[in-house]
């Protein structure tokens, strides 16, 4: 199991799945951020006097679970595409350790992510406020999250077969649950009412608000309300990727 | 693992069904000795593949059982995916450069990092691949990832490995050095079962070779027991003098089905080849037959079947 950790890692350290994975957030936060830190002034959160690139770099810190559960959902569909899948199955492994492999690695880039995220928010804003237990669920937050959406991109690597249908899903699902979450824009009255219900229903924005509470305002209650529900949905996900998963056969 | 077996692969009566209709591999048995090499021929469908996807533990078996140097292909099949090498029909690598193909594929298979220098770089010199050690394996044409894929599974030891169609794609060259370098592995002790569709490889490589139809083994045996098995069978070639008139070519054809011993003929400008039984006894009458159509034979080449014609006779009865 941690050998085909590391051989995700491996395959997944070219300078596509690096841009892809710390490129395009760092680009979010250094370069959006700071250019519409000009246009947006500092607004108040919670009591919390908060600039733009400080509102963003949580937000940015969040998407990480995304994208290392699409690096490591989307893992199962590339080695089914390259016949990976089946050899790795006809080696030393069981079927469990190779799912195993796929959770590690999106967990270890997730957390990997983050960090390097951190480290930049730190460099643009100055250190955050980070409480023993904050960091206690900002990191499980992250691992959790990256637990859910690798089972969403597992689901969807075991039911969609062509590569441009697979593509087209991943596309969609990066622009929808990226940009209609909190983690560029914060919600308000203001926002209107379908944007409002679309960032309610989207998983993204439970787990851009667990880790912006923990790196910002404070655990709350609302904080544990939005872990709990990402954790019951990564647990009904698992299970339906589990399932999923179990019936993709071999050997065809 | 089992403390003794007689035999490296012992597959008796298998079946393997997909739709639990048609049978893809049908009541099938043979045993593999350890060292040798077993060739499996057939045409495409016949079940070589899903034996051997059942034989790496792929895919679970409908019934029969099968063993792997004494473990049951059931009850062990983790233990047995340690000791077997695979090289499937489809093409199999990680997105990276060659080089990083085998690095990652000798990491998981736990070979120590300074074997595992040594032996990308002995089989890259090998395999032809040094050249484009640094290109990324998708980039590979059919030949050069064939060539990735089959080398790559020699980075691991292993004491069963099972080729299926792995020289695909390679030029012949290259294609010779691969089943010389499987021959000397199996000098080593290295079991092989080895699926192809180009016989003369099978003849080449094989110790024996099953031949295979419809999902049944319908014959087995060494390359010259097959052939002689089917010896009765002689290929009769005739060269004519001058070019067979086209209006003649229906009359030979219909002569050459004529003559019951002939079991197959094929009639071109300048050859004339007939594939039959007792052709030393034949040859006389067809030659006479031909004299009468005004037909002038310069050459008489009688030989005896190649596996080819072997492979055709028994898949055709």
């Amino acid at each position: 199991m941690f050998r085909l950790t590391i051989r995700n890692v491996l395959v997944n350290t070219d300078p596509g799945t690096m841009f892809f994975m710390l490129g395009i957030p760092a680009f979010y936060l250094l370069v959006l951020g700071t250019m519409f830190q000009g246009l947006i002034p500092a607004f108040t959160i919670n009591g919390v006097k908060t600039s733009y690139t400080t509102f963003l770099a949580p937000g940015i810190v969040g998407m990480q679970a995304f994208t290392a559960g699409n690096i490591g959902g989307g893992m199962l569909w590339a080695d089914r595409r390259w016949g990976m899948f089946e050899q790795l199955l006809v080696g030393p492994f069981r079927r469990a350790d190779y799912l195993l492999g796929i959770m590690l690695v999106a967990v270890f880039f997730s957390l990997a992510g983050s960090g390097i995220m951190m480290i930049l928010a730190v460099f643009l804003d100055g250190a955050f406020n980070i409480t023993i237990i904050g960091g206690l669920i900002l990191v499980s937050m992250l691992v959790i999250g990256s637990i859910f959406f690798t089972s969403l991109f597992l689901i969807i690597s075991v039911l969609v077969r062509t590569m441009n249908a697979y593509q087209t899903i991943t596309f969609l699902l990066f622009f929808l649950l990226d940009f209609a979450s909190t983690a560029f824009y914060p919600i308000t009255p203001e926002t209107p009412a379908a944007l409002r219900l679309l960032s309610n229903f989207n998983p993204l924005s439970y787990i851009v608000n667990v880790v912006r509470d923990c790196m910002l305002y404070g655990v709350t209650y609302s904080t544990w309300a939005s872990a709990g529900i990402i954790t019951l949905l990564t647990a009904v996900f698992f299970y339906l990727s589990l399932v999923l998963y179990n019936n993709v056969h071999t050997g065809l | 693992m089992a403390d003794s077996f007689d035999y490296a692969i012992e597959v008796v009566n298998l079946v393997k069904s997909y739709d639990g209709v048609r049978n893809a591999v049908d009541d099938v048995s043979f045993q593999i000795r350890p060292g040798e090499i077993y060739g499996l021929l057939g045409k495409n469908g016949a079940g070589k593949s899903t034996t051997i996807k059942t034989l790496t533990t792929l895919v679970p078996p409908t019934s029969g059982t099968a063993t792997i140097l004494g473990m049951d292909l059931r009850k062990k099949s983790s233990q047995i995916r340690k000791i077997i090498g695979v090289v499937q029909q489809e093409e199999a690598f990680d997105f990276a450069t060659v080089e990083r193909n085998f690095r990652i594929y000798g990491m998981l298979w736990e070979v120590p990092s300074d074997k595992v220098e040594s032996r990308s770089e002995e089989l890259m010199e090998l395999f032809n691949l040094k050249e484009i050690r640094k290109r990324r394996a998708f980039e590979l044409s059919g030949g050069q990832k064939k060539r990735l894929q089959v080398a790559r599974e020699f980075i691991h030891d292993m004491q069963v490995l099972f080729l299926d169609e792995p020289t695909a794609g390679m030029d012949p060259i290259m294609r010779r050095s691969v089943l010389d370098f499987v021959m000397e592995k199996a000098k080593d002790g290295l079991t092989v079962l080895f699926t192809t569709q180009i016989l003369e490889e099978a003849d080449y490589v094989c110790d024996r070779i099953g031949i295979m139809d419809l999902g049944r083994k319908v014959a087995e045996g060494t390359s010259s027991q097959l052939k002689e098995r089917f010896g009765s069978l002689k290929k009769l070639v005739l060269t004519t003098t001058e070019r067979i008139p086209e209006e003649s070519i229906p009359r030979v054809k219909e002569m050459l089905a004529a003559v019951p011993s002939v079991t197959q003929h094929e009639v071109s400008e300048r050859e004339i080849t007939v594939i039959g039984k007792n052709m030393g006894k034949t040859v006389y009458s067809i030659l006479s037959s031909l004299s009468l159509l005004s037909i002038e034979i310069d050459q008489v080449n009688l030989d005896a079947p190649s596996l080819d014609d072997v492979f055709l006779e028994v898949v055709k009865k």
